[in-house]
């Protein structure tokens, strides 16, 4: 028994890939929060910092 | 050679990342006026520190008003002097060279830490706003003794601060 699949050939710029461009941009959101903690808050916050 | 829109997008906010990670350093170097540990002092000899009218006699001196330089020297297992005294409000430049083998000088739990090189004066300075007692730790090993070498960097008020001799 077989059944037969349709078959649809689309181009390059037919198909969006949703998904990963929400997870890329979740991702870059997340760095970006840990850029600013890591750097504002745990580096520039972390008294005595050296100035010369 | 065909590249989806969703692939630029992506590779726009790559590179827009990469220069708010640069421009943030940057922005601490420029506007924060964060600074690297110096290496523009001349290099001396670690075996005629006893010769060296910085480092002959370890200690705290005022250079002006409110500002003070401290010679520190390192060796197997001590700092001196021990414990550097500098008053509230200061701003205080740390000389610090070893005698012996490589130290490190960390203000523990801050970001003062410089590597201590026999022959290189390591340089840098901080502003001590409030009183309080640092930890000073050794953080590259040098000996059998390494876990024990220890010093202080104790922050008295202004009116309680006596020139830092011991």
């Amino acid at each position: 028994m077989s059944t037969e699949t349709p078959k649809r050939e689309i181009d390059h710029e037919e198909f969006d890939p949703k998904g990963t461009l929400a997870l890329i941009l979740i991702y870059f959101v997340i760095l970006s929060i840990l850029w600013v903690f890591m750097y504002f808050i745990e580096f520039l916050g972390n008294d005595l910092t050296v100035i010369g | 050679m065909h590249i989806h829109n969703y692939e630029k997008i992506w590779l726009v906010l790559a590179m827009l990342l990469i220069v708010a990670f640069i421009s943030t350093v940057a922005y601490g170097a420029t506007a924060m006026g964060v600074d690297m540990i110096s290496d523009d002092e001349d290099t001396i000899d670690p075996g005629a520190l006893d010769e060296d009218p910085r480092f002959a006699d370890p200690r705290v001196e005022q250079v002006g008003e409110d500002e003070y330089e401290a010679y520190v020297v390192a060796q197997q297992y001590v700092f001196e002097p021990d414990p550097i005294e500098v008053p509230e409000g200061s701003t205080v430049t740390f000389y610090v060279t070893s005698r012996d083998v490589i130290h490190g000088f960390e203000i523990v739990g801050t970001n003062a830490n410089a590597m201590v090189v026999p022959g290189e004066v390591s340089t840098f300075t901080v502003e001590f706003s409030e009183a309080g007692e640092y930890g000073v730790l050794c953080n590259e090993y040098c000996g059998d003794g390494h876990h024990v070498m220890e010093g202080s960097v104790t922050v008295v008020p202004e009116e309680e601060y006596d020139g830092g001799d011991e």
